[in-house]
């Protein structure tokens, strides 16, 4: 399903690629794709609203930077709104603190109040949790029984029946501790009494940070439920759970417009180290269905600073083995081949499909190969004879022939580059046709 | 419940039966001279086709007549939590329903919208399941395992389940097949012990298999009514644990695979749902944390993706808070009776 939806919105985005000048109809049918993308996420239906609008009007009105193509253009802005709406970052420091969590019944309160616990003890701070939950059955023994495994201690009583007077209790027998969790019952917005007893642990707790846990599978509610908590106690950061599973997380999204808040943690896994910060990137690349858009964005920055810079070095004539190693780095660092090529500017450029896959793989051998090269080998590779060659194979448990096969690739790269120096047109060229030569090769 | 689905569907359908009834009046006045300038020619007499004309004269509802308000009316739907295909598929089936239909000039607007949109949504909630009934029908004991993934109120409502059967007067035993997480054993024990119901029960970690075959021979052995197992949440992603549940599956041969999930869940619910009827099957749905929303969107996104009936809905912290599911008294309540 999500997959064919990130497919309609790449083809969207591939008819924008190579076009000259920003195409209405495609406009409108990329931020139509992006859209239903983003609600199938479960972003909130009016905050969906409000990006794409802002997308249709800057991708029309704002001028198209120097030598960035259409599609570029676009998908930065697509990046920057959506950007622009998870990257409150909510801050995090290791100093003294009370951490009071709130959050709808089943949501994983209990298993990230442990998860951060153990963030904190890891970071060499002194940690304590107190267990509010009162209510269902279980809960005590469910986060005692967590925190005995990383030896934190846990204050609550199973008999317990009033959640303010064993916070107290617990402020107090754990008042040596730097950093102290609360876990609380699960509530919802429309339960008075249970907003009202959220209001008064954080009056007690005096907590440093409310943080909202919201379950990544939460719909439209996310927006309102997350409103209440954040009038209630004024919530300072949402934590996403569950983001093991299929669900995108878009609820938390709302949640953070709500809060105007930044995502603290998001949880995947149920062991307790499961517990990621929060990473903009490649959330909103999940939440799109698509590749690494860190990646793509720089790219689009790259070419908007001027030419590929190693590039004219390499033109320059001398290019040694070191710098190929480079640039196979630097392309390995910006994910799979395929998906770089679909960012380059180089418009409708069509390579059959096995290629990239082989060339990705293959390129994963070259850099090992070269990892076994000594320095001086690869300043000046023509010093490789058979008995080096026996022995760079042996280094990166491959055969002679793969070294041999890398050194042609090499040379075929230096002639192409050589062939290139004199007709200093822009990069689209020069890639495409060291493309050209790349694929003959395989 | 689902307050805030039903005030919108009544606004959607307000609006769809404003926009028909805005092009039935553009198209009468233009349509009477027009009848009335053509000849009679061989074939149909005179007066049949004034009759047609002024009688039985039918209107066709144009796309573009309602292309508006489906629009809306797949806002509201979405914004209530169903899932986009669902959505797509319900849209589809009201459109085609709508679209190109003849309406006699006597036949009121509102009872072809809300026509289209009952059928849409009853052919998506499809028919309700009577536990009782069923348990009565079959034989003895009647095992219902409960799956799902994690905190969607699995063990809550093995409890409410329990209470309910307890109520209609039938001997009932729980299983507690999660092993798994820290403290269920414990939860599901104070639910069981509360509501006096027998709980078979192992250490944690220990064969939720083993556990919930024990509990199946208990209910031989005590001639018990019903057996419910409980079992850990799990995420349809997790190829070990699916292949765990089917192990139990396999073991205690249920009668019964009741998938949990709750309302409040997005898009999500479809995938999952889907997941877990593919891998170990789903008899029936309950939803849990209506109390929570108003919207019941996930309701209508399962149950239109795996066409399994609903059970039960969850509506909040207590015992008693569990409704038996009527789709047509839910599809009544939001589109309501009354005229425009």
């Amino acid at each position: 399903m999500m997959d064919s939806l990130s497919d309609s919105l790449k083809d969207a985005l591939k008819k924008l690629a190579g076009k000259a000048v920003v195409d209405r109809a495609a406009v409108d049918e990329l931020v139509k794709n992006l859209q239903r993308a983003l609600l199938s996420a479960d972003v909130n239906v009016k905050l969906v609203m409000e990006l794409s609008k802002a997308v249709r009007t800057r991708s029309l009105d704002e001028e198209l930077p120097k030598n960035t193509n259409v599609r570029e253009h676009v998908l930065r802005i697509v990046y920057q709104e959506l950007v622009r709406l998870v990257y409150a970052t909510a801050d995090l420091k290791l100093e003294p603190q009370v951490i009071l969590m709130a959050g709808l019944q089943g949501s994983g309160k209990t298993t990230t109040t442990a998860k951060i616990a153990r963030f904190f003890q890891k970071k060499g701070m002194k940690v304590g949790v107190i267990c509010a939950d009162t209510f269902r059955p279980g809960a005590y023994g469910q986060l005692s029984t967590l925190c005995e495994k990383i030896n934190i201690p846990c204050f609550g009583d199973p008999k317990a029946t009033d959640a303010r007077k064993i916070t107290q209790e617990g402020l107090v027998a754990l008042k040596d501790l730097e950093v102290l969790i609360v876990d609380t019952q699960g509530r919802h917005a429309l339960e008075p009494d249970l907003i009202q007893e959220i209001i008064d642990l954080n009056k007690i707790t005096k907590a440093t940070h409310r943080w909202l846990v919201i379950d990544a599978a939460l719909g439209q509610q996310a927006s309102e439920q997350a409103k209440r908590f954040h009038e209630a106690i004024g919530i300072d950061g949402v934590i996403i759970t569950k983001m093991d599973g299929t669900a995108k997380g878009g609820g938390a999204i709302s949640a953070v417009a709500e809060t105007k808040s930044g995502i603290v943690f998001i949880g995947a896994g149920e062991t307790i180290e499961n517990l990621e910060r929060f990473d903009a990137n490649g959330f909103i690349s999940r939440l799109l269905g698509m590749g690494d858009l860190q990646a793509l964005m720089e790219k689009a920055r790259e070419s908007q600073m001027g030419e590929e810079l190693d590039m004219e070095a390499m033109m320059k004539g001398r290019s040694t083995l070191r710098d190929m190693y480079k640039q196979l780095e630097a392309l390995n660092k910006m994910g799979p081949l395929k998906q770089i090529m679909n960012m380059l500017p180089m418009g409708n450029m069509n390579l059959p499909e096995g290629v990239y896959d082989v060339t990705s793989t293959k390129m994963v051998r070259y850099r090992i190969i070269m990892d076994s090269m000594t320095p001086k080998e690869l300043d000046d590779p023509s010093i490789i004879n058979s008995s080096r060659m026996q022995r760079i194979a042996r280094g990166a448990g491959g055969a002679p022939e793969e070294v041999r096969e890398l050194l042609k690739y090499y040379k075929m790269m230096h002639k192409t580059l050589k062939g290139l120096k004199g007709m200093g047109s822009g990069g689209k060229f020069n890639m495409q046709r060291l493309m050209k030569r790349f694929s003959g090769m395989q | 419940m689902f307050s805030g689905l039903k005030d919108r569907l009544q606004a959607a359908r307000n609006r769809l039966g404003g926009s028909i009834g805005a092009a039935a009046t553009a198209q009468a006045p233009a349509g009477q001279p027009d009848g009335a300038a053509t000849p009679a020619p061989a074939g149909p007499s005179l007066t049949d086709k004034v009759k047609f004309l002024i009688i039985d004269r039918e209107l066709v509802v144009s796309e573009k007549d309602v292309a508006d308000a489906l629009g809306e009316l797949e806002m509201t739907l979405l914004e209530s939590d169903v899932a986009l295909p669902v959505t797509d598929a319900i849209i589809a089936d009201v459109r085609k329903s709508l679209v190109g239909k003849h309406r006699k000039i006597g036949e009121s607007v509102d009872a072809l919208v809300v026509g289209a949109l009952k059928s849409a949504l009853l052919n998506v909630l499809g028919k309700g399941f009577d536990l009782p009934a069923y348990i009565r029908a079959r034989e003895r004991p009647v095992k219902i395992l409960f799956t799902g993934v994690n905190g969607t109120g699995k063990t809550t409502t093995v409890a409410k389940i329990g209470a309910y059967l307890k109520k209609e007067g039938f001997s009932v035993v729980i299983g507690a097949g999660d092993t798994f997480r820290a403290g269920a054993i414990e939860q599901i024990g104070v639910h069981a012990e509360r509501l006096g119901i027998k709980v078979i029960e192992h250490q944690t970690g220990a064969d939720p298999s083993a556990v919930l075959f024990d509990t199946v021979q208990y209910a031989l052995a005590h001639k018990t009514d019903v057996v419910l197992a409980d079992t850990a949440g799990r995420f349809h992603t997790k190829a070990n644990l699916m292949s765990q549940l089917d192990k139990i599956r396999r073991v205690m041969k249920p009668d019964l695979i009741v998938y949990v999930d709750e309302a409040v869940a997005g898009n999500d619910a479809v995938v999952r749902a889907a997941e877990f009827d593919k891998t170990v099957g789903a008899d029936a749905i309950v939803l849990t944390k209506a109390d929570m929303d108003s919207r019941g969107g996930a309701a209508i996104s399962i149950a239109h993706t795996i066409g399994k009936p609903l059970l039960f809905l969850g509506t909040g912290q207590a015992y008693e808070d569990i409704v038996p599911f009527d789709p047509d008294a839910v599809v009544e309540e939001l589109l309501g009776s009354g005229s425009l």
